[in-house]
């Protein structure tokens, strides 16, 4: 890679006009500055017309001023939170495939126990797990399994919510 | 005839107090173009789309309202581009509007059709596609509010042709109801008290006037200001004109092209109170060496312009209006003698040192054709060294009198801006000031200001080059000229004859007197080529990278 990759990362919740296009406006502001969007999520919320974007995007000391206020000034942009901290809980969900090789079943399914994973499929030599979690708990289910050997991951990245009763339905 | 898409967008336009739009037909835009005949609404018919968007800029420049352009689908879209960027960088209220293919073959690669809106994304304030008849009054309301409101910009509205053909009622005439604009202004009182107590407290203060002061319509308060804190003030090029440029405590433009005199006192003071500016690096030059002493206040209504390059103690987010209205009871009418006694002492230090304006003969001309005009002319500048010896030769007595694309920097944009600005200004007197480079990128405007018999005073400053550029190799990189010379073989007062306009033809240095006062008492168009020497270069000049007192005033032999 040869672009400076950035240590720190953010996770925001952006609420929108759902509309088409809105999505590319988002992301030009990211891509514009250079920031990395690292996952997203995007759905409708309790307004039909009104979508929620959750992105971790990397970050660093000058990410509000840049990223916050330029998606502020979009349009079709109606608020824009950090959803990093404790007054959030935040999930991932993560499903991934893992080769299972001669002997080392028993620990797989030792760990999916300790992991509170659930198996989607299970053939001979492969497994589909899916976790649902905090980010550094599918982080580190991941990094676990990799040692076995994962062949496909695909993860939503985090989405987050109020822990609070929100003084609007969002 | 019954009522149609095309029926609205007129209707609209006119109710937005819109009697002029500049444009360019084809295929898809017929439906609008057909009922425009008749309507209350002049369309000026330009010769390529991009001078359309550059006469809209200019149009709402020297008018402050919105500046309506209008192109087909496919390459009139796309030759809108510039234009609407060039608007984009300076805040221009503008609105584009642009036929598109049927809804039924979008995305089919039909015939000239372009996705203008993924390719305006990053240049316009925001855009629209309409897909619904009944929703075009709506959304052509709120392009407009959006265009003029908060920090105003240009709205591309994509009208696809059968929205435009289908059949409808009249819109109901109703007030727009404004998309939310998240404008963070905060009335924040307290923050202006501040403010005011730090300007009072100052020994050294200056005010930088940005354009944010004229599209805010905040001219007279900003006199008040300078006449009752007496401080001295200096402008970016986009601020120019906003206060009368003779006025006693105007120090001068600043920036990588200002005059010493603003330059050096702005490192020397200790306040700064800046209004309705973005400090670009044209402004500032090296940013960590701006203005080394002074605490910075900034009003300004984007709250992304603020602190967005350099450090402000003093943040103020909200209309210049309403916050110099709120200011101005705070601050004292105290002179700060001291300091205006040592700027005056500077100024003279510097009169003495340098004979004239550092624009050399070239500079001398540009007086002569202001004294020559009267008080009440509207100028529009292009981009390079004619825009620089302009901006700094030329007296800006009035708001809006000095037009030039500043962000951008746009070459072709003199000549059609000046239509817009002979359109919408017709009792003044426009002078186009251009260099011949840019001069060529929209010379079929030639044609449009013939026509429409324009009296506007084309003034071509031809040094045969790229004249900025060559200064910039002259300097920078050991006189490796390259790509620079445009030749002296195209003879502009033929071509202008040509296309209908008469003119002549000046040498700068050989007493243009003659050629200057035929130009003024010509009824109609006129195009006065003024040759220059290539040499004729402007300073001081800030080499890139260097802060805003490392200016240099000759080349380093």
């Amino acid at each position: 890679m040869l672009r400076k990759v950035r240590e720190q990362e953010q996770t925001i919740s952006i609420l929108v006009n759902n509309q088409p296009g809105v999505l590319s406006r988002v992301g030009g502001v990211f891509g514009r500055h250079g920031y990395n969007i690292k996952s997203l999520c995007v759905a409708e919320t309790t307004n039909p017309d009104v979508s929620r974007i959750t992105l971790t995007s990397e970050s660093d000391p000058d990410f509000t001023e840049k990223i916050k206020k330029q998606l502020d000034k979009l349009v079709d942009i109606i608020d824009v939170s950090d959803v990093s901290g404790q007054s959030y809980i935040q999930r991932e969900l993560m499903l991934i495939g893992v080769t299972v090789k001669e002997g080392v079943y028993s620990e797989i399914l030792r760990a999916i126990e300790l992991f509170g994973c659930r198996i989607v499929t299970m053939t001979p030599d492969y497994f589909i797990l899916e976790l649902t979690g905090q980010p550094d708990e599918t982080a580190a289910f991941l990094k676990f399994f990799q040692s076995f050997g994962v062949e496909e991951i695909n993860r939503t990245g985090s989405i987050a919510i109020e822990r609070t009763k929100p003084k609007r339905k969002i | 005839m019954e009522t149609i898409g095309a029926d609205i967008v007129i209707q609209i336009l006119r109710e937005e107090g819109v009697d002029v739009i500049f444009g360019y037909p084809g295929a898809n835009t017929l439906p609008i173009h057909d009922r425009l005949i008749n309507s209350q609404v002049r369309h000026y018919l330009m010769r390529h789309e991009q001078a359309a968007a550059h006469a809209a800029d200019g149009y709402a420049r020297a008018t402050g309202k919105v500046g309506v352009c209008i192109a087909t689908s496919g390459p009139g879209a796309t030759n809108l581009v510039t234009g609407i960027a060039t608007a984009f960088m300076d805040s221009t209220p503008m609105v584009a509007l642009t036929a598109q293919v049927s809804t039924s073959l979008l995305g089919h690669d039909a015939f000239q059709e372009t996705d203008i809106i993924g390719i305006t994304l990053p240049i316009t304030k925001h855009s629209y596609q309409v897909h619904d008849v009944n929703n075009l009054a709506v959304t052509l309301r709120q392009a407009f509010e959006l265009a003029k409101t908060g920090r105003p910009g240009p709205v591309l509205v994509d009208l696809p042709r059968d929205i435009l053909s289908s059949k409808c009622q009249p819109a109901e005439k109703q007030a727009a109801t404004a998309p939310k604009i998240n404008n963070k202004a905060v009335e924040d009182h307290e923050q202006l008290e501040k403010i005011a107590k730090t300007l009072n407290q100052s020994e050294r203060p200056i005010l930088i006037i940005g354009g944010g002061v004229k599209l805010s319509n905040a001219f007279r308060l900003i006199r008040e200001l300078i006449e009752k804190a007496k401080i001295p003030f200096v402008t970016t090029m986009m601020g120019i004109g906003s206060v009368d440029s003779v006025n006693g405590y105007n120090l001068g433009l600043i920036g990588t092209h200002g005059n010493e005199l603003a330059n050096l006192m702005v490192h020397q003071c200790d306040f700064i109170l800046a209004i309705g500016t973005r400090f670009s690096d044209r402004s500032t030059a090296l940013i960590e060496e701006f203005a080394p002493l002074a605490k910075i206040a900034q009003i300004d209504i984007d709250p992304t312009s603020i602190g967005k390059s350099i450090k402000i103690n003093l943040p103020y987010v909200g209309d210049i209006r309403d916050a110099l209205t709120a200011l101005l009871p705070l601050v004292d009418e105290k002179e700060k003698s001291e300091w205006l006694q040592r700027i005056q002492a500077e100024r003279e230090a510097i009169d003495d040192k340098v004979a004239d304006t550092g624009c050399g003969q070239a500079g001398d001309f540009i007086r002569m054709v202001q004294e020559a005009m009267p008080v009440e002319t509207t100028v529009t500048a292009d981009v390079g060294l004619n825009q620089i010896w302009t901006v700094r030769t030329w007296q800006a007595r009035s708001p809006r009198s000095l037009i030039t694309s500043g962000g951008m920097g746009t070459m072709g944009f003199s000549l059609p801006a000046a239509i817009g600005a002979k359109v919408g200004t017709p009792e003044r007197a426009v002078v186009a000031i251009t260099g011949d480079g840019g001069f060529y990128m929209n010379i079929q405007e030639l044609a449009t200001i013939s026509y429409y018999n324009l009296p506007i005073k084309i003034v071509v400053i031809n040094n045969g080059h790229l004249g900025m550029i060559r200064q910039i190799q002259d300097l920078f990189y050991n006189a490796r000229f390259t790509t620079i010379d445009l030749g002296s073989k195209v003879d502009f007062v033929t071509v202008a004859r040509g296309f209908g306009i008469p003119g002549s033809r000046v040498v700068v240095d050989k007493d243009p007197t003659a050629g200057i006062e035929a130009m003024v008492k010509a009824d109609g168009p006129y195009l006065l080529e003024a040759v220059v020497d290539p040499e004729n270069y402007v300073y001081p000049i800030i080499p890139p990278g260097c802060s805003n007192i490392e200016m240099m005033y000759d080349r380093l032999d």
